[in-house]
């Protein structure tokens, strides 16, 4: 199954990442996949511009299908190969409400870090410390599996650590980050180039 | 453990066991019965929304797809800020509309809600995710290059909205709808490539219709010309019919059928 699949991807891309999560936990390890350099803006290569008119990453074929949203893909893989792998989607309404919930807020979550309004990204910040602190020790973010609320929005909270967040002044998100980065997936697909470069950057130290 | 000879009767859990044993007539019953029940379903519901929000717009074609007319619902205003009222915020931190609850269960994105009813009421109602792999591809990646959609119109069509006074500039708004006009032409190509007649993501209504169709239905209220854009004109004709999207069609429009024509020239 997996040989039918190709990805177009970016390190340290969260959009890219999202989706190598899926795959790890769909056990569709041995996909073929291209490393691009966004820097080189190879993205807006030829080839990609062929199968992707947007020009944007990540790009993923499975035979003819050709998806270019993240979340497309995430929801595609969990669709498609429901009954293997990890279950991503939980079956208990409440459960499920507050995965898709959380899901989209990680939407908004991702655009704040991309925006210069460390502010905005502040009262963000807060609003996920509240929300991990309400569940409690060790849960993820809808509850006491893992989700593709967590596919998704993992990623976004490995960028803010790599870019200098403290745990100390958001220790739930430092609890969150730390359950994580252990994770089979998750380690599976670490951004290459943070692995070459441990220390990250400090942008974010002070907020 | 002694065995009972007593045959216990049944005692009906639910709302629905009680009406389950007070039709006799078996071919009314299921239809009956599946009709009282989605009507309970919805009473147990309530959505917060706006007039002029497109978000708003399609959980209730959502709903209305899935039969689950008779939701509670509260008209807000954006204009008298009644989105950051109390009453939202306490549901909904984010001070945002549609604000939806279930029961104890609340959901605040307009995609969360139209997802989160798909899944549950999968058996009621228009199907709204297609089995088939191709179709269901293509409606999840149309899906997510919707909200692209979604963004490129506000920022034309609630360029003041959005950009507070001072912040404005002609040359941004300019900007704004060259993006808009590019975002257009692409889905303008995917209809064409679909054929006449198509939904957005092949023959069956899906997931997809629910969420870009009142992204269309705006770019038109809004004047945009149907002769450059014909395609996406016969999509807006196609669907403005649909009885989901009649019932939740923007009141407001209704007072009054002229739009605007702030998109007419691009």
């Amino acid at each position: 199954m997996a040989k039918y699949m190709t990805l177009l991807w970016g390190s340290g891309s969260p959009p890219c990442w999202r989706v190598m999560i899926a795959l790890e936990e769909k056990n569709l390890q041995g996909y073929n996949q291209k490393l691009l350099s966004l820097e080189k803006l190879e993205h807006k290569s030829k080839e990609l511009l062929a199968i992707n008119p947007r020009g944007q990453l990540p790009t993923f074929k499975h035979g003819d299908n050709v998806l270019s949203e993240s979340y497309a893909v995430c929801f595609y893989l969990e669709s498609q190969f429901k009954s293997q792998g990890t279950k991503l989607i939980p079956d208990g309404p409440a459960e499920q409400a507050l995965m898709y919930q959380r899901m989209f807020e990680g939407l908004t979550f991702y655009e704040k870090l991309n925006v210069r309004n460390k502010e905005a990204l502040v009262t963000e910040l807060r609003l996920w410390e509240g929300y991990l602190q309400k569940l409690g020790s060790g849960s993820y973010l809808a509850g006491p599996s893992f989700t593709l609320a967590d596919v998704v929005v993992f990623p976004t909270v490995g960028t803010v650590f790599r870019f200098g967040l403290s745990p100390e002044r958001y220790p739930k998100l430092g609890e969150y980050h730390n359950l994580l980065k252990e994770r089979p997936s998750i380690r599976a697909s670490w951004p290459p180039h943070w692995l070459e470069s441990p220390k990250g950057l400090d942008t974010l130290k002070d907020i | 453990m002694t065995r009972s000879n007593v045959v216990k009767k049944r005692e009906p859990q639910c709302l629905h066991g009680e009406l389950l044993s007070s039709f006799h007539h078996p071919s009314t019953t299921s239809l009956s019965v599946v009709r009282i029940h989605s009507e309970t379903m919805a009473k147990a519901m309530t959505l917060l929304w706006g007039a002029g929000s497109p978000p708003c717009w399609r959980v209730m074609i959502t709903l209305e797809e899935k039969n689950l007319q008779g939701y509670n619902q509260k008209l807000l205003s954006f204009d008298k800020m009644e989105h950051k009222s109390k009453e939202v915020l306490d549901i909904n931190p984010r001070g945002q509309l549609p604000t939806f609850k279930h029961g104890n269960t609340i959901v605040n994105d307009s995609y969360a809600v139209c997802f989160y009813l798909e899944s549950k009421f999968k058996s009621q109602g228009n199907k709204l995710i297609p089995d088939s792999q191709e179709e269901q591809a293509l409606m999840y990646q149309r899906m997510f290059e919707g909200l692209t959609f979604y963004d490129k119109l506000n920022a034309v069509i609630y360029y003041d909205w959005f950009v507070p006074e001072g912040e404005r500039h002609e040359s941004a708004l300019n900007r704004n709808k060259e993006a808009l006009t590019t975002e257009l032409k692409l889905w303008e190509g995917y209809l064409q490539k679909l054929g006449s007649g198509s939904h957005v993501a092949g023959p069956s209504f899906t997931l997809a219709d629910v969420v870009i169709f009142p992204t269309v239905a705006y770019l038109f209220r809004f004047g945009l010309s149907a002769k450059r854009y014909p395609k996406l004109g016969e999509y807006h004709n196609l669907l403005k019919d649909r009885p989901s999207v009649k019932a939740s069609w923007p009141p407001h429009w209704l007072e009054n059928p002229e739009g605007q024509d702030t998109l007419k020239d691009i």
